[in-house]
C-alpha cells in the first residue's frame, strides 16, 4: 500500500466527521432560566444584553450587575441498533457563565457590556465504544463578548443593538483505523478563531401589564484556520501520518426571537416566547489540510431551522422571595441520516424553577434548576453505517448574583 | 415555609436518576434454544488470525460474535480459552507498512499462555487451531496439540467430549478446512488429504452425538481454499512464467546447463524438457512425479505465500535451482484438492439435511467475494491480501471484519431453519488489518 492509498484512507473517515454543529446554550440569565428561557419580552436588569437589547434601556435603576453560572450534568445512552450493546457518555459537567453591567446615560441611552457564553458542547464517548471512528470526545468553547447601546423612544417603545466579538476554541478525538496491539490510531484536531457579529432588539410595552419584543442575533461563523491536526498512529506508519495543519468553518447559527409577556397582578407574570433558529447554515463540515490535501474531506450535516416553543411565570411572594417555572419544547436541528454523536441532540422537552431571595433592594441572589428529557430515538449517520437508539438527560443547576440601584 | 419546599424541590431534581435508560434490542430464537452454545471447529472458529491464536481476535472470532446476537434472543454466557495478550504463542504477524507485508511482531508473549486454564471452563468455544475432522473425536487430542491441550479439562478427553458435557442446546460445527489445508499449506509436499471414511465417519458420530439431546444447530461446508490470499497472493507479484531472461548470454547459459538433461529426458522417451527463450519463461520447480525431479512451472499453477522471493533473486531459485515443492501448488494437487473439497462438502450437505440443521454454504460464500467482491455496510470485502478486508495477514484466516460477515451468513442460515430473528452486525465495528506497533 502506498502513502497515497494510506491518505486517502483516512480521508475516507476523515470523511465520517469532525466536530460539533455546536450546542446552542441560552443559560444566559436565572430569571429567564427559571422561567424556560423565555426572556425577549422581559426587562428590568442587564441580562437583556443577551435576550433583548431592545429591552435594555427600558428600567428605572440607574445600574445592573449580573455574574452567574450553570452546571450542565449531561449524559447520553446509545444503543447500537441490532445488538444488546450499549454505551454511555461520560462528559464533563458543563459551565455556562455570564457577566452583565448596563447602566443609563440620562433619561434615553443606556450603555452596557456583557461576557457570556451562548455555544458549547462537550461529550466524551470514550476511545473504545462503537463510534469511535465518528468521535471519541469534543469540547468546544465559545465566548462573547458585547459592549451594547440602547436607547427609548418613550416608556412604550425601546430599541437596541450589540456588537458582537466572538472568540472560540475546539478540540476534538477520533479514532483512525491504523491500530497495532498497542497503539490505537487517533486523529486530534483543535483548532481556536475569532470573529464578530452583531444583535439587536426591540421591546413594545403598550400598557403596564404587556410587553412584546422582537429581537435578533446574527450568525457568527467560527473559521478555524490553522488549526492543529495530530495523528497517533503505529510506529511503521507514522512517517506517512503525523502533524499537519487544517482549515474549517464551524457556524454558529442566527437566532430570531419574538415573545410576550402579561403580568395580570402586581405578583404575577408570564410569558410565551418563540425562538427561530436558523441551523440550516450547518449543511456540511468542511476540512482542508494544508500539508497533505488527500486528508480533506466534506462532511454532511444537512441541520434544518428550528422553533422553539416556550412558556415560563414567575410569582413575586413578598419582598424576599420570588419564584419562578417554566417550560419548553426543542425540536433537534440534526437529520436523522446524518447525525453524528458528537452533537447527540434530540427533540427535548425542558422544565425549569427557579427562585430568588432578595435581602435588600439592591442585592438579589438567583437559583435555578433546568430539567431536560429527550424521547429516545433511532438515528443513523449513514455515511458511517453508523445507527442505533439515543437518549439524554441533563440537569442543570445554577446560581447567580444581582445588584442593581 | 416556601423556600423550604423549593429547595426539596430541587434536591429531589438531582436525586432523579442521573442517568437516562434505554431498553436494548430484543429479537426471537425461533425453534431454536441459545441459552447454551458451544462452537465446534478449528482456527476458524477459535478466532486465530495474524498467524496466531491472540485475546483480541478470539474476542472477534465468528462464534463470539454469534453469541453477542444470541443475547438478545435468550443467549447465555459465552466463555472463551481466551489468551492473556495479544501476541498468543509468539508467532502473531503484523503489517509493515514499509514493504508493505506482514512482519513478525517479535514480542514475548505472556507465559500464561502456554500454562492450562482448564481450571476455568468449561469454555463454549471448542475451536482448536490445526484440528481435521476426525480429531475431534479423539481422546487425548490435548496432548497431540497444544491449542486444545491448554483447555482440556483432562488429559485423556476429547474436544466432542468436552462440548457434549456441557449439554449444549445449541451447536455450531465448522470442520473440514485442514482436511484439504494443511496438505496444501506444504505445498502438497508433506501431510494428505484426509480419506473419505474418515472424515464422513467422524463428522456423522459427532453430529449424532451433538444432536441425542435434542439440541438444534448449523453445521458449515469448506471453503475452496485456492481463493485464499495464502496460495493467490504470491502469483499477482510473480507469475509462474516471472522468469525474465533480458540477455541472449543468460539464455544461452541455461539452455547450455540443462543441455545433459533435457538428452536424458528425451532418451527416456518424455517432451517435458526445459527450454529458455528471451522474455518470460516458467519458473524451474521441482516435481516429485518424474524420475529427474524438475520441470518448468505452467500456467494455472500457485506458488505459496511462504515463497522466498529473496532466493528467487539472489540464489538463482527457479533457474539454476528448482524451486522446493513446497512453495508450489501443481495443477494436479489443487485438483486433487477441489476434488476432495468438493466430495467433503457434499457429505456435509446431506449430513445436514440427515440430522435437520441448519447449513451455511461458506464455499459458495467465498466464492462470491472472490468473483467481484461482496460490500456490506460499505465494507468492501475481496479476497485480496491485506487490501481485501476478508483475511488477516496469514493469508488464511479472516480479519474481525471477515469474521463479522462469517457470523451474519451463520445468521441469516440459523433464521431461515429455526424461524428465529437474529440481526445482522456491523463489519465496519470490528478491526481489520493491525500494523507493527
Amino acid at each position: 500500500m502506498k502513502k497515497s492509498t494510506l491518505l486517502l484512507l483516512v480521508l475516507c473517515l476523515s470523511a465520517t466527521s469532525v466536530f460539533s454543529g455546536g450546542y446552542q446554550v441560552r443559560l444566559q440569565g436565572h430569571r429567564q432560566t427559571g422561567m424556560g428561557l423565555v426572556g425577549v419580552s422581559l426587562f428590568g436588569d442587564a441580562s437583556t444584553i443577551f435576550y433583548n437589547p431592545g429591552a435594555m434601556s427600558k428600567t428605572n435603576n440607574k445600574f445592573s450587575f449580573l455574574v452567574g453560572g450553570s452546571g450542565i450534568f449531561n449524559n447520553t445512552v446509545f444503543s447500537l441498533e441490532n445488538s444488546t450493546y450499549q454505551a454511555k457518555t461520560d462528559n464533563p459537567m458543563g459551565t455556562p457563565v455570564f457577566l452583565y453591567a448596563a447602566g443609563k446615560l440620562g433619561e434615553k441611552w443606556s450603555l452596557g457590556l456583557g461576557v457570556y457564553t451562548p455555544y458549547g458542547s462537550s461529550a466524551k464517548w470514550g476511545d473504545d465504544w462503537a463510534g469511535k471512528n465518528l468521535i471519541q470526545d469534543i469540547s468546544m468553547k465559545v465566548f462573547f463578548i458585547q459592549p451594547t447601546v440602547g436607547y427609548k423612544f418613550s416608556d412604550k417603545l425601546s430599541i437596541g443593538a450589540g456588537f458582537v466579538y466572538a472568540t472560540g476554541d475546539v478540540e476534538l478525538n477520533k479514532a483512525v483505523p491504523y491500530s497495532s496491539p498497542t497503539v490505537q490510531g487517533q486523529a486530534n484536531l483543535q483548532g481556536k478563531t475569532t470573529n464578530y457579529g452583531f444583535n439587536a432588539g426591540i421591546l413594545y410595552t403598550p400598557n403596564e401589564d404587556w410587553s412584546v419584543g422582537l429581537s435578533y442575533r446574527s450568525e457568527v461563523t467560527m473559521a478555524l484556520s490553522d488549526g492543529d491536526a495530530t495523528f497517533t498512529v503505529p510506529s511503521s506508519l507514522a512517517g506517512a501520518l503525523s502533524k499537519d495543519k487544517f482549515d474549517a468553518d464551524l457556524p454558529l447559527p442566527a437566532n430570531l426571537d419574538f415573545g410576550f409577556a402579561y403580568r395580570s397582578s402586581e405578583k404575577f407574570l408570564f410569558s410565551v416566547e418563540f425562538n427561530y433558529v436558523l441551523w440550516e447554515t450547518y449543511d456540511t463540515l468542511k476540512f482542508t489540510f494544508k500539508g497533505n490535501p488527500a486528508l480533506n474531506s466534506s462532511n454532511p450535516r444537512e441541520y434544518t431551522n428550528r422553533l422553539i416553543t416556550r412558556i415560563g411565570g414567575e410569582y413575586i411572594v413578598n419582598d424576599l422571595i420570588t419564584v419562578r417555572a417554566g417550560a419548553y419544547y426543542d425540536p433537534s436541528p440534526t437529520n436523522k441520516n446524518f447525525f453524528n454523536p458528537e452533537t447527540p441532540s434530540l427533540d427535548t422537552y425542558g422544565m425549569s424553577f427557579g427562585l430568588s431571595i432578595n435581602p435588600t433592594k439592591k442585592f438579589a441572589i438567583d437559583l435555578s434548576y433546568l430539567h431536560l428529557e429527550t424521547q429516545e430515538t433511532t438515528k443513523s449517520y449513514t455515511p458511517e453505517y453508523f445507527t442505533g437508539n439515543y437518549k439524554t438527560r441533563t440537569m442543570i443547576p445554577g446560581i447567580g448574583l444581582s445588584y442593581k440601584f | 415555609m416556601k423556600i423550604k419546599n423549593i429547595l426539596i424541590l430541587f434536591a429531589l431534581g438531582l436525586l432523579f436518576a442521573c442517568e437516562p435508560k434505554i431498553d436494548t434490542f430484543t429479537t426471537t430464537s425461533g425453534e431454536a434454544d441459545f441459552s447454551k452454545y458451544v462452537s465446534l471447529g478449528n482456527s476458524l472458529t477459535s478466532g486465530y488470525a495474524d498467524g496466531d491464536l491472540y485475546k483480541s481476535g478470539q474476542e472477534n472470532s465468528y462464534p463470539a460474535i454469534l453469541a453477542g446476537q444470541f443475547e438478545a434472543a435468550g443467549g447465555g454466557e459465552f466463555k472463551q480459552p481466551l489468551m492473556f495478550d495479544e501476541y498468543g504463542f509468539g508467532r502473531r504477524f503484523l503489517l509493515d507498512a514499509s514493504i508493505p507485508g506482514p512482519v513478525l511482531a517479535g514480542v514475548a508473549p505472556d507465559e500464561r499462555n502456554f500454562q492450562s486454564i482448564a481450571g476455568d471452563g468449561p469454555f463454549n468455544n471448542m475451536g482448536v487451531p490445526g484440528a481435521k475432522s476426525f480429531h475431534l473425536g479423539i481422546a487425548g487430542y490435548g496432548t497431540l496439540n497444544p491449542y486444545f491441550g491448554r483447555f482440556a479439562s483432562a488429559a485423556t478427553t476429547s474436544v466432542l467430549a468436552d462440548a457434549i458435557a456441557q449439554n449444549p442446546t445449541f451447536f455450531s460445527l465448522w470442520i473440514g478446512n485442514n482436511d484439504v489445508l494443511a496438505y496444501a499449506l506444504t505445498g502438497a509436499s508433506s501431510d494428505s488429504i484426509t480419506p473419505m471414511p474418515y472424515f464422513a465417519g467422524s463428522i456423522g458420530a459427532m453430529l449424532q452425538k451433538l444432536t441425542e439431546n435434542g439440541a438444534k444447530g448449523i453445521i458449515a461446508n469448506i471453503p475452496n481454499i485456492t481463493s485464499i490470499p495464502y496460495f493467490t497472493f504470491m502469483n499477482t507479484r510473480l507469475p509462474y512464467n516471472g522468469l525474465v531472461l533480458t540477455e541472449q548470454a543468460q539464455v544461452d547459459a541455461l539452455n547450455a546447463g540443462y543441455a545433459p538433461l533435457n538428452a536424458f529426458i528425451k532418451s527416456i522417451g518424455s517432451t517435458d524438457t526445459l527450454a529458455f527463450a528471451l522474455g518470460q519463461n516458467g519458473f524451474v520447480i521441482a516435481e516429485n512425479d518424474v524420475l529427474w525431479g524438475m520441470r518448468q512451472m505452467k500456467s494455472g499453477e500457485l506458488f505459496l505465500l511462504t515463497l522466498p522471493t529473496d532466493s528467487i533473486k539472489n540464489y538463482g531459485y527457479g533457474s539454476q535451482t528448482p524451486i522446493p515443492d513446497k512453495y508450489i501448488l501443481s495443477t494436479g494437487e489443487i485438483n486433487e484438492i477441489k476434488t476432495a473439497t468438493t466430495a467433503f462438502n457434499t457429505v456435509i450437505k446431506n449430513y445436514a439435511q440427515q440430522f435437520d440443521i441448519a447449513f451455511v454454504d461458506m464455499n459458495a460464500k467465498l466464492s462470491e467475494i472472490e468473483q467481484g467482491g461482496v460490500v456490506y455496510d460499505g465494507v468492501p470485502f475481496t479476497t485480496a491480501f491485506i487490501t481485501g478486508n476478508s483475511f488477516s495477514l496469514d493469508g488464511v484466516h479472516m480479519t474481525g471484519k471477515g469474521n463479522a460477515l462469517a457470523a451474519n451468513y451463520f445468521i441469516d442460515a440459523i433464521n431461515a431453519k429455526y424461524g428465529s430473528v437474529i440481526k445482522h452486525v456491523s463489519p465496519r465495528l470490528y478491526p481489520g488489518i493491525y500494523y507493527y506497533q
